[in-house]
């Protein structure tokens, strides 16, 4: 047990620190922490070119081996990374859904053909990609999913209607679950896809949040298209390569969202300390509550990252998804009677779209719901229902 | 970066958990809760004897095993799922100050350290409350006049590691507890596996641990230990509460199937599961931090202190309630935990202080920075 950095650990960060210095400039700069939460929206192009420059850095897919692109990184440099990025107050990332679940899927399960294609192109920053794995009828209840995929004439054939899709709107490709052996049930006859979105049977319907905003949307299939080798595992296998994709959290992803939330505490905190709103001993009370599970939550990362366990994501889950509603909740708070008010189309600030947006965290990636069935079945051993 | 217990540390975990398992069951507790006074004599004789646990940290040059805290939160750990009573917390306490001290240049502090290898059992009064203590010198030795109050352990201590006034400052001394002066009256506790002793001091002599200018310094860094070991003994606890509990979520059948299928019962011992793992990594965090990042200690001790209080806490309160009636019964053991959790936080002056504590020293509130 030793939890300090080791010399080549700190020379690492330093090399990563001079790169974002060297680069994060000019509108990238301007862009500051823009795309957060409940703001996707917010200067997609410069965010798109920001990219591509992080791309030519070698900073996409960094954990890859070299012989497919990446630096071979271990698990503390991405989180030396993931820290560093953070720190610099660079912009949000477009492309997380490709990077962080698209490329180890097709890592791990793809084909050598299907590395060679799809992983250049998101390490270059040029592909973004969306999720299909939700729909109308399959939330919580993911193999219920009803989308269909028929091979016909040496193509993929798909159609079905997906749901809660982020990025759809500007995502070249999307891997879609759907199920391939028609009467299968359940988690049995599924396939895992990969289809284009730029074709005439996608189409692609924004969902108006809470917020005002719109960072998902529905996304139609109707005679929609892909190449029959566009297929990751074998037919009826989607199921065990989509668990796979959600396996892969190890907790990198979490310490660096971890410096993102120190950043919204913090901002929190100096607005307290501006309004006088400190001096209320609940508000003050809240905070260091906020401060304290912030810490416990980092120490609970470092130890998954040592030694991951199949619920650790759930764990993960179930407590920042909480907090981070609560902080919404202590922001919009401190902020008073001003936070009743918004722009004249409904622009929010920040207090409020922190208050209003992380309502999903406990829904999306899996409801809380269904985290605490999952620690409560796999790392408990308690029956199913 | 590395998290993770290495061999050696994982297998004395394994070593002590199977002695624990063979010699402290529940029933053995019961024992030494019942008729020995909360004081398990056989099992703590091999403990320090055979597999030599409180010398753990103490270095090597007075007989020790020189390992660390790390080593000793395993212990505390595996000690605190049992709930044996053994006076294993005050005598690790008081080791790591007498360590401490030596590395000060204490002239004391070697032969504590070595009656402590040798088997000798210690105290601590380093902790809310203040012992109310003062020491002057009068003949040229140093004498110690006042009381200490919620030793725990104090009964069957025979030295005491304690803050005390001398020369206007605070100061870290010892006392022997069987010497002329000393008086030492044990008390009932609600915490029936912890027994606790008030000390009366008149003219008791007394040695000193901490250099001048430095005690109150010297106290703050073994009241640390003190409430990281807490913390880690906490987690060993709260660890075996809830397995116990689900183990009975299991096999309890009411409406024809096992309560643990519903989800009202899951879902809570899935949010105290991910409680409790929170608690044990800042747990782990922090006893890695006595040696590794001591500076770190002053906002990590009430932290860890906090959440793993509030860890068992919570668990034990809902371990009485998932077990329905039976739970309730001084049959069950799960009052013991219960009432330990709820000693640990009156005795740290409630873990809303600690978390205060946080508060101010983390620079987030107030101005002390």
């Amino acid at each position: 047990m030793d939890l300090r950095f080791t010399a080549a650990d700190d020379a690492f960060r330093a090399e990563v620190r001079d790169w974002l210095g060297e680069h994060l400039r000019g509108e990238f700069a301007e862009l500051g922490g823009a795309g957060g939460p409940g703001r996707e929206h917010e200067g997609l192009e410069t965010r798109m070119a920001w990219e591509r420059e992080l791309g030519a850095g070698g900073w996409i897919g960094l954990e890859l081996a070299p012989e497919h692109g990446g630096r071979g990184a271990t698990l503390i440099q991405q989180v030396i990374f993931a820290e560093e990025y953070a720190r610099a107050g660079a912009p949000a990332r477009v492309n997380h859904v490709g990077e962080h679940l698209l490329v180890p899927t097709v890592a791990a399960f793809g084909s050598e053909e299907q590395r060679q294609r799809f992983l250049p192109p998101i390490l270059r920053g040029e592909e973004l990609w969306c999720q299909g794995y939700s729909e109308p009828g399959a939330g919580s209840d993911l193999a219920a999913v009803r989308t269909r995929a028929r091979l016909e004439d040496g193509r993929w054939r798909i159609d079905g209607q997906k749901v809660w899709t982020s990025l759809a709107a500007h995502a070249d490709w999307c891997f879609v679950i759907a199920r391939s052996e028609p009467g299968s049930e359940r988690h049995r006859g599924l396939a895992y896809l990969l289809v284009p979105m730029r074709q005439p049977g996608v189409e692609v319907r924004p969902i108006i949040q809470i917020t005002g905003t719109s960072e998902f949307s529905e996304v139609f299939f109707e005679d929609a298209e892909t190449d029959a080798a566009n297929i990751v595992g074998a037919p009826g296998e989607g199921w065990k390569v989509a668990m796979g994709t959600l396996g892969f959290e190890r907790g990198v992803a979490t310490l660096a969202q971890q410096i993102g939330f120190e950043r919204e505490l913090e901002a929190v905190i100096a607005s307290a300390r501006e309004s006088g709103a400190i001096a209320d001993p609940a508000i003050e009370e809240r905070l260091v509550d906020a401060w304290i599970e912030l810490r416990t939550m980092r120490y609970q990362a470092l130890r998954t990252l040592s030694s991951p366990a199949g619920e650790s994501a759930s764990i993960s889950k179930l407590l920042w998804a909480p907090w981070h509603q609560r902080l919404g909740e202590l922001a919009i708070d401190i902020a008073g009677p001003e936070a009743t008010l918004v722009g004249e189309a409904y622009e929010l600030g920040g207090e409020q779209a922190l208050f209003l947006y992380t309502r999903s965290d406990t829904i999306y990636a899996g409801s809380n719901e269904i985290q605490r069935n999952i620690i409560a079945e796999r790392m408990l051993g308690l029956p199913r229902g | 970066m590395d998290f993770s217990f290495n061999q050696d540390q994982q297998d004395l975990r394994e070593a002590i958990r199977a002695f624990l398992d063979r010699h402290a069951g529940p029933a053995a507790v019961r024992v030494a809760i019942e008729d020995d006074d909360a004081f398990a004599r056989e099992p703590w004789a091999r403990l320090v004897g055979e597999m030599e646990l409180t010398s753990l940290a103490i270095d090597l040059e007075r007989g020790g095993a020189g390992a660390g805290f790390v080593e000793v939160g395993i212990a505390l750990e595996e000690l605190g799922r049992t709930l044996l009573p053994v006076p294993y917390l005050g005598t690790v306490a008081a080791a790591g100050a007498i360590a401490d001290a030596e590395a000060a240049g204490a002239e004391a502090a070697p032969a504590l350290a070595e009656r402590i290898v040798a088997g000798a059992v210690a105290a601590v009064a380093i902790d809310e409350p203040a012992p109310e203590a003062a020491a002057a010198v009068a003949a040229g030795e140093l004498r110690l006049d006042g009381v200490a109050t919620h030793v725990l352990d104090g009964a069957h201590a025979e030295l005491l590691v304690l803050a005390a006034e001398l020369d206007g400052e605070p100061a870290l001394l010892a006392v022997e507890l069987n010497a002329e002066g000393v008086s030492v009256e044990p008390q009932k506790t609600l915490d029936q596996a912890r027994g606790q002793a008030t000390v009366r001091m008149a003219g008791a002599p007394a040695v000193r641990l901490s250099a001048p200018g430095d005690g109150g310094a010297a106290v703050a860094r073994a009241g640390q230990r003190l409430a990281i070991a807490q913390a880690l003994e906490s987690v060993g606890a709260a660890s075996r509460c809830l397995r116990v509990t689900v183990e009975y979520l299991k096999e309890r059948v009411q409406f024809g199937r096992p309560i643990g299928s519903f989800q009202a019962l899951k879902h809570r011992c899935a949010d105290l599961a991910a409680e409790l793992e929170a608690a044990r990594s800042t747990a782990y965090y922090a006893g890695w931090a006595v040696d590794g990042a001591p500076e770190e200690l002053p906002v990590l001790a009430p932290m860890a202190r906090a959440v793993c209080g509030e860890a068992l806490l919570r668990v034990a309160g809902e371990s009485i309630q998932m077990h329905g009636g039976i739970g309730f019964t001084w049959e069950h053991d799960a009052h013991l935990y219960f009432k330990r959790a709820k000693a640990s936080e009156l005795l740290a002056g409630g873990f809303r202080a600690q978390r205060r504590l946080v508060g101010t020293r983390g620079g987030i509130v107030g101005a002390s920075r």
